[in-house]
């Protein structure tokens, strides 16, 4: 069995089966940046790239920053190209919303006002539509935002003893920010990789196979980042890789 | 480079390339044959492609089997409007995890099905409707979009057909509902994802109130290879009803879990121990959800079925998106059923009274059996509850909530009742609110 296959590459060594079709072999050829896709996405520049792909980064990031502008520099550009896609303004409300949370870490009354005035909607419905989607953080969250998905697949193999996991050792109630303000942890519905169970995504990646023994070790590993992340708060300006590596660097 | 584990029975058509990062650029997927499917769809005239994935039986893998090439012919024809084909990459179904594989190996395999499906219906546009914690896919797929244009098989004058088909990748935000056609579309629209009363079907009034396919990623995945070999050579596979292989996406307690590609038809048991190597640490399998979680449970004296759409439906359950997840003999279903009702109360989208409060309502009563404060005549109320959510809302995800209920009272009622006798109650736990 391949369970304990370690794969260890640049982008980070601590962590077991990265995950893919399954835990049916041993890997020796492939690397996590391989499974990930790391190489062929490369960096992705802020302004969106292609309008066809302009609506894809991720929103859940370490570095965040409520106060910053909004539509400004890159992320003007982004919008404009996000707006050249759909024959509604109303339309880009989703990828707005994304993009707000991506600089500003979650979206607040004034946020969600500000996205409803350049889109020409009532913030009541902006705030109606936002509050129907849970990964659109309504409050602050912690920089590692871990979700555990404790649905039928994961449940059956651990998710529950993996979530009590991350609670014991961060401290905190389900949606509490820690007392360092490093997690939030919260139970999660299925998140679409029941082949690799207990799956955990903690910010914009999947930690595959997770067992409550790994807990520890996952901690470890993200505050050693998240320190990285609070001393050079700047965002890299041309940085958005699939991996929480590329933003923080 | 082989991908690290092929079992002899697979037939690899969609997952020949899983493992293979080359395959991802557009120059890999060239170099394997790639947008060969697109060329040719460009050059035999949109009628006739649709004429060719109706011949192979092609049927949409996102849930309901219904066949691909019959969707297609119900967009109408030059009305003068613009037509949209939506990819359905919202996979949350609760076991099934094979759309996330084909879009991170194989993006371009996904885009090249999703032009052909648009060229088809007469599409100007499509958008790949991804559920939103699928980032690292959606910088894969971000990634093919742009080489996509950059190559000329995307955007104006595709493969200098004169055709013209734009595609955009469009993220959602955490809604299992948005799965659902009809939410889909009004997710994409910038709108709460509540799914949309039929009739008007989505052909006639969908996005943007225009003529509108949506089509599941394994689906659109499949046409490139019908179009590029033909129908007969699909339907070598599976059955007369239900032709071709399907991603069988396998998780719980089975020693090998993961995408296994087999011709429609496989036979269940073969698939959980022979396929997957059994079931793990040598415990006994209980039972298995064949379909994902809105399918009725198995137990396991029922798993010798040809695994196909009228072959599981037979044997009292669906096909659904072939999400088998299987269980072994430490499993408590109680809890495990009441973790499924939970998730579709989490989930309703609050539209319709017996979904909105049928869910809760199942809920509270699972996890007051679970605390071992139930009695019997909770499973007869729970069963009524169950009958009342079954038809009567827009969607289909109340009659889902409904499905693990029935199907476990009827196979495991023993498991219900053990924590109805009186000495199960020492310990227990006091229910939840």
């Amino acid at each position: 069995m391949s369970r304990e296959t370690e794969v260890k590459d640049r982008t980070n060594g601590v962590l077991r089966n990265p995950g893919w079709a399954g835990e049916t072999g041993d890997y020796p050829h492939l690397t996590e940046a391989d499974v990930r896709g790391l190489d062929y996405v490369g960096v992705r520049p802020l302004d969106g790239g292609h309008p066809g792909a302009s609506c894809s980064y991720p929103y859940q990031l370490a570095v965040k920053n409520p106060e910053a502008p909004l539509f400004e520099g890159p992320y003007k550009e982004r919008l404009e190209k996000i707006l050249s896609r759909y024959p509604e303004r109303r339309a880009a409300l989703l990828p707005t919303l994304a993009m707000a949370q991506e600089v500003r870490g979650h979206l607040s009354p004034e946020t969600m006002e500000e996205v409803a005035r350049i889109l020409g909607l009532a913030p009541a419905y902006v705030r109606g539509v936002a509050t129907f989607y849970t990964m659109y953080n309504k409050a602050p969250v912690g920089t590692y935002l871990v979700q555990v998905c404790t649905n039928v697949c994961c449940n059956i193999c651990g998710g529950d003893e993996v979530l009590e996991a991350f609670l014991q050792h961060t401290g905190t109630e389900p949606g509490e920010i820690s007392a360092d303000g490093m997690f939030t942890v919260m139970p999660a519905e299925c998140l679409g990789a029941c082949g690799f169970p207990t799956v955990v995504q903690i910010n914009e990646r999947y930690f595959e196979n997770v067992t409550p023994e790994d807990v520890p070790d996952i901690l470890a590993y993200l505050r050693s980042r998240g320190a990285a992340a609070g001393q050079g708060s700047e965002r890299a300006p041309q940085a958005a890789a699939p991996s929480d590596v590329a933003r923080e660097d | 480079m082989a991908y690290p584990y092929r079992h002899e029975k697979e037939t690899r058509v969609l997952s020949a390339h899983f493992g293979d990062p080359e395959a991802r650029t557009f120059a890999g997927w060239r170099a394997r044959g790639g947008y060969e499917g697109l060329k040719k769809a460009l050059e035999l005239g949109r009628d006739e492609v649709i004429e060719i994935v109706k011949a192979s039986g092609l049927r949409g893998r996102g849930g309901a089997g219904f066949p691909t090439g019959l969707k297609w012919s119900f967009m109408p024809k030059d009305d003068g409007k613009p037509h949209y084909l939506l990819v359905n990459a919202d996979e949350s179904e609760p076991g099934a995890f094979k759309d996330r594989e084909l879009i991170r190996w194989t993006p371009h395999q996904v885009i090249e099905g999703a032009l052909i499906g648009a060229y088809a219906i007469r599409a100007v546009h499509v958008y790949i409707y991804m559920r939103g914690e699928f980032f690292e896919p959606a910088q894969i797929l971000a990634r093919a979009i742009e080489e996509a244009y950059a190559n000329g098989v995307a955007g104006k004058d595709i493969m200098g057909s004169g055709v013209d088909i734009d595609v955009t990748l469009h993220i959602g935000a955490g809604a299992y509902i948005c799965g659902e056609e009809t939410g889909l579309m009004n997710s994409l629209e910038g709108r709460r994802g509540q799914p949309r009363v039929k009739p008007p079907f989505p052909a006639a009034v969908g996005a943007f109130g225009m003529p509108t396919t949506i089509n599941n990623v394994e689906t659109v995945s499949t046409v490139s290879h019908i179009i590029k070999n033909g129908a007969e050579w699909y339907r070598q596979w599976g059955t007369e009803k239900s032709p071709g292989t399907k991603l069988f996406n396998v998780s719980g307690h089975v020693v090998r879990r993961g995408n296994f590609e087999l011709p429609l038809g496989f036979n269940l048991k073969e698939l959980i121990y022979d396929v997957c190597g059994g079931i793990r640490d040598g415990r006994k399998l209980k039972a298995v959800i064949p379909g994902g979680s809105s399918v009725p449970i198995l137990s396991a004296d029922e798993i010798d079925i040809p695994l196909d759409y009228e072959g599981v439906a037979q044997a009292g359950s669906m096909l659904g998106t072939a999400s088998v997840i299987v269980m072994d003999d430490r499993t408590n279903i109680v809890k495990t059923v009441r973790r499924m009702v939970e998730f579709y109360a989490h989930e309703s989208c609050g539209q319709c009274t017996p979904c909105r409060e049928g869910t809760e309502w199942l809920a509270k009563i699972m996890r007051r059996i679970e605390a071992g404060q139930g009695t019997e005549a909770d499973l007869d109320t729970m069963l009524e509850l169950g009958k009342n959510m079954t038809g009567t809302t827009i969607c289909v995800l109340s009659d889902s909530a409904a499905v693990p209920i029935a199907s476990s009272i009827k196979r495991f009622r023993e498991d219900y009742l053990a924590l109805m006798r009186p000495g199960s109650r020492e310990g227990a736990v006091p229910a939840a609110v």
